[in-house]
């Protein structure tokens, strides 16, 4: 996964951040709260499409995170390690709700799920009409095994050996489920465009 | 190829296509609009990351939980010497005012919850008296005990937060009047009362259908 563009002067910035706040440097803590947040928060927030449990996930995600903070090293991005205890932490939850965070296998996928095929169809095309509200409202209309891939990989810019590696799947059904999460994608957008056209 | 043998090959290609599936964009422009619209959806989808902002009540509660769990030291002098004469002697009245609020809070609960409460006797405190003491364990029971009616799945979450904060307010009192003159004490103790009056009102927003 890809960090987010950072300058030198950042990381040095935040390397400084961190070793103050293995200090209990308060003000450090904060601007590193400040520095991660919003992704964080948005992560946690497409994932479970509710605002209360994405807040009390975001605060878990960074206690658990300023707990270990002592043990950080700087192996490997700070951004990083913060990531993907954010995820961890919302996997966690949803397993502790029982919503399924592995994605179905193909042979379970019930037909309301499946994106329609439509082979050979005369649709108008979707690029370059696409805007951010309706594919957020999409994405929340997403089965969760679906979302959950489709915010990794493509939101989140995870690989899929790392996604297979965080939810448990094989590298191929994660392929296979962002394949469909798009295709799903596609026809809701589509659908939502055509109802906004017929509205007075 | 067909389009049904390009559409079961689809989900592998990631950064490029073969001679064969390429000759087949070229010829078929339905799916050559589907590769089109599966890009445009994942190229649109990046600009989602990180584009919400959580509310100030989230570092609120996890400063708390720092504090409480000793990751944050307590401030340098310098800083305690920059806020003092910013503080003033307002903050003995806001001190009291924060208390009130906590007061509020608990005397909606009980109509919520239809509880029957004399409340005559639940006095604004005089001026300069800490009162923390005024909401106590048995107003946090009743809080979380709505919040369970309504959403049962926060309520762990909850008495959390009002541990770590019950804890931040213990402590800011003793604080607060081992030092009355203080006033860098005072502030902290109507943090902690604002803190304990956020996690109130967030768990009653919450809890309402």
């Amino acid at each position: 996964m890809a960090d987010a563009k950072k300058q030198p002067g950042d990381r040095l910035s935040e390397a400084t951040l961190i070793e103050r706040a293995k200090q209990g440097d308060a003000q450090a803590f904060e601007a590193l709260y400040n520095l991660h947040k919003r992704r964080v928060y948005s992560l946690c927030l497409r994932m479970t499409a509710n605002t209360a449990a994405a807040e009390d996930l975001t605060q878990e995600a960074f206690l658990q995170l300023f707990r270990k903070i002592g043990t950080f090293r700087g192996e490997s991005a700070f951004s990083t390690w913060l990531h993907r205890m954010a995820v961890n932490v919302v996997l966690m939850q949803l397993r502790k709700k029982g919503l399924p965070v592995v994605p179905l296998e193909d042979t379970m996928e019930s037909e309301e799920e499946a994106p329609k095929k439509e082979p050979g169809a005369d649709d108008p095309r979707l690029a370059g009409s696409i805007d951010r509200l309706r594919l957020q409202q999409s994405i929340a209309a997403l089965p969760p095994g679906y979302r959950m891939i489709f915010l990794l990989h493509d939101v989140e810019g995870y690989e899929h050996n790392e996604i297979a590696g965080m939810v448990g799947c094989s590298i191929g059904n994660s392929k296979s489920q962002l394949h469909k999460a798009r295709m799903k994608l596609r026809e809701l957008l589509k659908t939502s465009r055509a109802e906004k056209a017929t509205k007075p | 190829m067909t389009c049904e043998e390009f559409e079961r090959v689809l989900p592998e290609l990631e950064g490029g296509h073969s001679i064969e599936q390429e000759a087949h964009l070229k010829s078929c422009s339905a799916c050559s609009d589907l590769v089109r619209d599966l890009n445009a959806i994942s190229q649109q989808a990046r600009h989602l990351q990180g584009s919400e902002e959580p509310s100030p009540w989230v570092w609120n509660s996890i400063e708390v939980s720092l504090r409480q769990e000793g990751l944050i030291s307590q401030p340098q002098p310098e800083r305690a010497r920059t806020l003092a004469p910013l503080l003033g002697w307002k903050l003995r009245w806001m001190v009291p005012l924060a208390a009130a609020f906590l007061i509020v809070f608990g005397v909606l609960l009980h109509e919520r919850g239809g509880v029957q409460r004399d409340l005559a006797k639940q006095t604004t405190p005089p001026a300069g008296v800490v009162t923390a003491d005024l909401v106590t364990s048995q107003e946090d029971e009743q809080l979380l005990n709505t919040v369970a009616a309504r959403t049962p799945s926060m309520r762990d979450a909850y008495e959390a937060n009002l541990r770590s904060v019950n804890a931040y307010i213990r402590d800011a009192k003793q604080s607060a009047d081992s030092n009355p003159n203080d006033e860098i004490a005072q502030q902290y103790l109507m943090n902690a009362y604002e803190q304990k009056a956020m996690v109130y009102e967030m768990a009653l927003d919450r809890s309402l259908p």
